[in-house]
């Protein structure tokens, strides 16, 4: 009897994802390098140095995007149904599933799009030192600031994981709508939970204007609120990704 | 080896698509699950291999539910469905990224196999025309060697030679230890390859016996003004094939094709006399 779990199975997973979607994979990267590129250029061209929120910045405009790009390419035969026979009859228990796309769409992501940023970036500051005589200056790209973009990608990632899984057409407009509702709808939770806790703020006195009040609430206002956030859009979002993988029928 | 129990099926508000089927397919034989257009073969294939599950009853295989779709019963199984897309990669490459799932999978049948169906390894998939992409997931679940292979109408989009190609490596690769589910509409194709019929009729199992049962009780000939009243069913065109009650007469090449109609307009009548081997 096999094990359902099994590490060599889900690295022979990977391999097979990558495989099949080579293609998209090299185009997307190539994409995300010269975009990377360009933007390293243009903050460049004004003060002549690559600072370090620059460097962060830059990276994240591509990172955030591409790394959801990459969840739904991951998934694509997951809702296709001219491929999802193959792929779900495929002898691997649904735990190395969810477990081989976790660990390719996160953190394989993370490791070859941060090493891409980092040569992309070196590359970029030795044409910007040739071509408009930027200066020669060492960024630290693993600041803390870098470590605090990829918790953040690592915690939403999940949630665009369960977008993909759960919508078969129009996934990321379908997951992008129903997040912004869900924002909106935990943007009134805070609201009305900052008001009932924070009454001496005032949120509620007619002095503060609305958007005040808004900008108040919408704020993280306790490390309780830090982890109910964490854990709703983190590993609660890869058990309800298990549990669509469970419930997928064809 | 499979045996479903009870096992219902309907899809979100739609008539049932089966009701209460039983059924055993046991190691070593070649099964023909036969049924007209949306009786349920491509629902209860998908239902075996675990990619749908019964709204009631059980499918399991060496004792193990398909439901679950665990690696120990996925690697038992094979399916080969009836509409499908292949990824874009060389044949050899395809082979290589699925082959190391199958504990049992034999290279050397594969790449024997798509030989024999004129094809190269170099070839890339994406390239090549529907019946060649299914030739290609036919020697994958070949090698493969599991012991349950569920085909669904595996002769679509195949050309005339090799449907005949097929019939003979499928007839080479059963064995005692496994077992062949084929689901067609296209009975004449699978002439002379199986050795049991299972028919679909109204979203339950109408007939479920072995060819040698049928080869023992009914004789299949041609309809004459002699013997045209003893006939259980006869094609209305005159001088048209006929089944009759075997009794004396040498045993007949059975027509599939005329099993089946007559399966579905007088099923108790050959279920009667086919039963009545177990009882006499």
């Amino acid at each position: 009897m096999g094990k359902e779990f099994d590490i060599s199975r889900i690295v022979q997973f990977i391999k097979r994802d990558l495989t099949l979607q080579k293609n998209t994979i090299t185009i997307g990267l190539l994409v995300g390098s010269i975009v990377l590129f360009l933007l390293y250029l243009f903050n460049m061209v004004w003060d002549k140095r690559l600072s370090a929120d620059e460097f962060l910045g830059s990276f994240s405009l591509c990172y955030f995007p591409l790394g959801i790009f990459y969840v739904y390419t991951m998934l694509r035969e997951f809702q296709n149904p001219k491929f999802n026979h193959s792929y779900l009859s495929l002898p691997v228990s649904n735990l190395e599933r969810i477990t081989a796309k976790w660990l390719n769409g996160a953190l394989l992501y993370t490791l070859v799009f941060s090493l891409i940023g980092i040569i992309v970036g070196i590359l970029a500051m030795m044409v910007g030192i040739v071509v408009f005589g930027a200066e020669m200056h060492v960024t630290a790209f693993f600041s803390e600031n870098y470590w605090k973009v990829v918790k953040l990608f690592l915690l939403i990632q999940p949630t665009f994981m369960v977008g993909a899984l759960t919508f078969s057409k129009n996934r990321v407009g379908k997951t992008l709508m129903v997040l912004g509702l869900l924002f909106i709808g935990f943007l009134l939770f805070n609201f009305i939970g900052f008001g009932i806790l924070n009454h001496d703020f005032g949120v509620f006195s007619g002095e503060s204007s609305g958007s005040e009040a808004f900008d108040r609430a919408s704020q993280d206002f306790s490390v309780l609120g830090r982890w109910f956030y964490g854990l709703i859009f983190g590993p609660l979002m890869l058990v309800v990704a298990y549990f669509k993988m469970v419930e997928k029928e064809v | 080896m499979l045996t479903l129990k009870q096992l219902q099926f309907h899809y979100p508000n739609s008539r049932p698509v089966l009701k209460s089927v039983n059924l055993s397919f046991k190691p070593g034989g070649i099964y023909g699950l036969f049924g007209k257009n949306g009786e349920g073969k491509s629902t209860l294939m998908k239902l075996v291999s675990g990619l749908l599950n019964p709204k009631m009853g059980l499918c399991s295989l060496k004792g193990r539910s398909t439901q679950s779709r665990s690696v120990a019963t996925l690697r038992d199984l094979f399916l080969v469905p009836e509409d499908f897309e292949l990824p874009g990669l060389p044949i050899q490459t395809y082979e290589k990224v699925h082959s190391s799932f199958y504990p049992n999978f034999s290279k050397e049948t594969f790449y024997n196999l798509i030989e024999e169906f004129r094809l190269s390894p170099n070839q890339v998939i994406s390239r090549l025309s529907f019946g060649q992409k299914k030739k290609v997931l036919i020697a994958l679940g070949l090698a493969a060697n599991t012991p349950l292979l569920l085909m669904d109408e595996p002769t679509n989009g195949l050309d005339i030679p090799s449907k005949s190609q097929l019939r003979r490596i499928l007839a080479s690769y059963v064995d005692d230890g496994k077992c062949i589910i084929i689901a067609t509409h296209q009975v004449r194709d699978l002439h002379s390859l199986i050795d049991h019929v299972v028919i679909l009729d109204n979203a339950q199992v109408i007939f479920d016996s072995p060819l040698s049962d049928v080869s023992e009780k009914l004789w299949f000939g041609k309809a004459s003004k002699e013997n045209e009243a003893s006939a259980l069913f006869s094609e209305s065109t005159f001088g048209g094939k006929a089944i009759f009650p075997r009794e004396d007469r040498d045993e007949s090449e059975i027509d599939l094709e005329l099993l089946f109609n007559a399966v579905l307009t007088e099923p108790t009548q050959i279920n009667t006399l086919l039963n009545s081997i177990n009882h006499g």
